[in-house]
């Protein structure tokens, strides 16, 4: 059972960078959102002054709306549709720019020309007081240098273990996060970033004043689509799910009783066939659950839950 | 149960020692619990009479089957001398099963094997997990308290608290009263280690031993209690703890939260006013927040009973009760509690288990943490100056 996804700490800047993505397999799989400073993002919470929200989309049955959020270091849209109900009424409830935290999904689109946009779906938000703002933007800051700290160490020492950075209390999830930022962008400037994080600090000192909410995007633009989504397989009828469920019993059901921890397959057809399921239609729905990644047969005639 | 004398061919072993083996074994060991039963043979329907439970002789406790058992004289403390006993593992752990070919026969406290205390092995606070026992441990007295507790028919007095050592610390239960104080350093053994309500437990009875100790080595009491926070991660890797204490932001409520009922007999939460246990009941309205708080590495759920709810949020449960009548929507009274939590940051201590969902912490204390502007600048100022 995986577990709640942490909120990410992060600034706009860092997200403005984050153009790398890491796609989940398999059943109900998280995505995640990569940024060069060691953030593996599926949930962030970002601190600034939202702007008023505007509607995006014709679609009266499916409402959506958009804002944008500035932070000393740049700034981020972040929308709310008919699935956020709660996050959507506060997003609009709000005329004029006000400080706010805002915890949610990140979301990349690439457009046509391979721009990438994040934005950050909320799912909760909240209107707050300057000083409480500042109090997250500080919290923020304080974690992304220790992100940047991680990388730039990781850069310096690749072959550092991972057991002697968690022994200093660094969580497993940066180190990862930190790794694959190398990775996924090894030529990226973190001095310049570390630069972009000095304005947020100032603001935490109180010398900026509230921030001035970022330039309004565009009017312009309108979506009325929503970006397309990778070709779905065609749904399942009640009876294939049926079949599937019960073709997955049988399999836990030898894998438990079997020495190895795996379902041999002419068992499993057998026993399938005593419930009067034929050969062929065994055949076929392990043809579906091996494509969608639940099952898999690394040793021939062996199935294994995957 | 006969009262032959075992053929000297047969080696007695103890419990500590017991490995599977196709020899037959003789050992003693006192019945620690029992149950009845009887299982039916499919072949012809014949039913057995079997009783098993739990046999200690003081170095280790095993589970044992009595296939055929007599129908009296079997008593939780009864010690036993079983001769040709069959040992399999099961589990990784060995069993022991009286048949036909065993004889057994009624022992007295002099037979158990005797073990000197020196035998036994030290061991540290976060070495301990269940079903661990025959071992030694030097700990502080954190906390105690007595409690009193209905088993069966009977009344009992239980020691509540908790102990530590420098590797970590761990609930204690104590079934007899040693007198012991907060504060005190103690040797403990003859003690075991049991699961109960997801956390490890201490269990010391009658059979344990206590003597107190200088403990030069053992943490103060207030270092546990008033320990710095930790990461969310850190505390989701060592599996919740005794004495959790983390700070994080409110990113969401869990259900059920705000206004509930819960059964008058149980105290579970009613759900259309049918109790999981006691079926249809009239629940008593309650306030509490399951809520989600969140660190940057990690997320854990604090589940906070009416007073910290009522104080984090500033509404009493009459509030909210109040509010419903005028409005009959109960999510409104969710909202409005998360709207007032959300994005606050909170300091929070308490005992953490973990489960399939992650770490849940009961609270001992929440507390709401201001940050101080000014220092949180300059620190971050001078980071930032000494990194480029």
């Amino acid at each position: 059972m995986a577990l709640r996804e942490p909120a990410w700490r992060v600034t706009a800047r860092e997200l403005e960078t984050s153009l790398e993505e890491e796609k989940g397999v398999g059943d109900r799989a998280a995505s995640y959102l990569l940024s060069p400073f060691a953030a593996r993002m599926n949930r962030v919470l970002v601190a600034g002054t939202l702007s008023p929200a505007e509607p995006i989309g014709r679609d009266e049955t499916q409402p959506f709306w958009r804002s944008r959020l500035t932070d000393p270091t740049g700034a981020v849209a972040v929308t709310a549709g008919s699935f956020q109900p709660r996050a959507m009424a506060q997003l609009r409830s709000s005329p004029a720019p006000r400080p706010a935290l805002v915890v949610g999904k990140t979301h990349l689109y690439r457009g046509r020309d391979g721009v990438g946009y994040v934005s950050v779906r909320a799912e909760g938000m909240r209107f707050v007081g300057e000083a409480e703002e500042r109090a997250e933007v500080a919290e923020i800051v304080r974690q992304s240098l220790d992100r940047l700290d991680l990388v730039e160490r990781i850069a310096r020492e690749p072959s550092v273990p991972d057991a002697t950075l968690a022994a200093e209390g660094i969580p497993r999830t940066w180190i990862r996060a930190a790794r694959e930022s190398l990775r996924r962008y090894p030529n990226v400037d973190r001095v310049a970033f570390r630069r972009d994080l000095r304005p947020a600090v100032r603001h935490v000192a109180g010398d900026s004043g509230p921030i001035a909410p970022g330039p309004a995007p565009p009017p312009s633009v309108t979506i009325t689509r929503a970006p397309p989504a990778p070709p779905a397989p065609p749904p399942r009828t009640a009876a294939e799910r049926a079949e599937e469920s019960a073709f997955l019993d049988r399999l836990d059901e030898l894998a438990d009783a079997s020495a190895d921890g795996y379902a041999d397959l002419k068992e499993l057809v057998a026993r399938l066939a005593d419930e009067g399921v034929s050969a062929e239609r065994a055949e076929l729905v392990l043809g579906r659950l091996e494509e969608d990644g639940v099952v898999e047969e690394p040793i021939v005639g062996k199935l294994r839950r995957a | 149960m006969s009262a032959e004398r075992p053929p000297a061919t047969i080696p007695e072993v103890r419990l500590r020692d017991l490995r599977p083996s196709v020899s037959p074994v003789e050992l003693v060991g006192r019945v620690v619990s029992f149950d009845r039963r009887e299982v039916v043979r499919k072949s012809d329907q014949s039913r057995r009479p079997l009783l098993s439970g739990l046999l200690s002789d003081g170095t280790a406790t095993v589970r044992f089957t009595w296939w055929d058992p007599p129908r009296e004289g079997i008593e939780r403390g009864t010690i036993l001398r079983a001769v040709g006993v069959e040992v399999r593992e099961f589990r990784d752990r060995p069993e022991v099963t009286f048949t036909w070919r065993t004889r057994v026969s009624a022992a007295g406290p002099a037979d158990l094997p005797r073990v000197d205390s020196e035998e036994i092995p030290f061991r540290s606070v976060s070495e301990l997990g269940p079903p661990d026992e025959g071992f030694r441990v030097e700990v502080r007295v954190v906390r105690i308290a007595p409690r009193t507790v209905t088993v069966g028919e009977e009344r009992r007095v239980v020691h509540d608290g908790l102990v530590a050592d420098r590797s970590g610390a761990i609930a204690l239960s104590s079934w007899s009263d040693f007198g012991l104080l907060p504060g005190e350093a103690v040797r403990i053994s003859g003690g075991y280690v049991r699961q109960f309500r997801g956390r490890s437990q201490l269990v010391l009875d009658e059979r344990a031993t206590v003597v107190r100790v200088e403990g030069r080595d053992l943490p103060a009491p207030e270092a546990l209690l008033r320990a710095p926070p930790r990461t969310i991660a850190a505390v989701e890797d060592a599996g919740g703890g005794e004495t959790v204490a983390v700070e994080g932001v409110v990113v969401g409520l869990l259900p059920p939260s705000g206004l509930v009922y819960r059964c008058p007999t149980c105290a579970r939460t009613v759900k259309n006013g049918i109790c999981r246990i006691h079926g249809q009941v009239e629940g008593r309205a309650d306030l509490r927040a399951r809520i989600v708080l969140d660190d940057g590495t990690g997320a854990l759920t604090v589940n906070a009973g009416r007073a910290e709810t009522e104080r984090l949020w500033g509404v009493t449960l009459d509030d909210a009760r109040r509010r419903l009548r005028e409005q009959p929507d109960p999510s409104l009274i969710e909202e409005a509690l998360l709207e007032s939590l959300l994005g606050r940051r909170l300091r929070v201590r308490g005992v953490g288990t973990k489960d399939d969902f992650g770490v849940t912490v009961v609270p001992e204390s929440i507390e709401p943490v201001e940050v101080d502007l000014d220092a949180a600048a300059a620190e971050l100022a001078a980071r930032l100056s000494g990194g480029t």
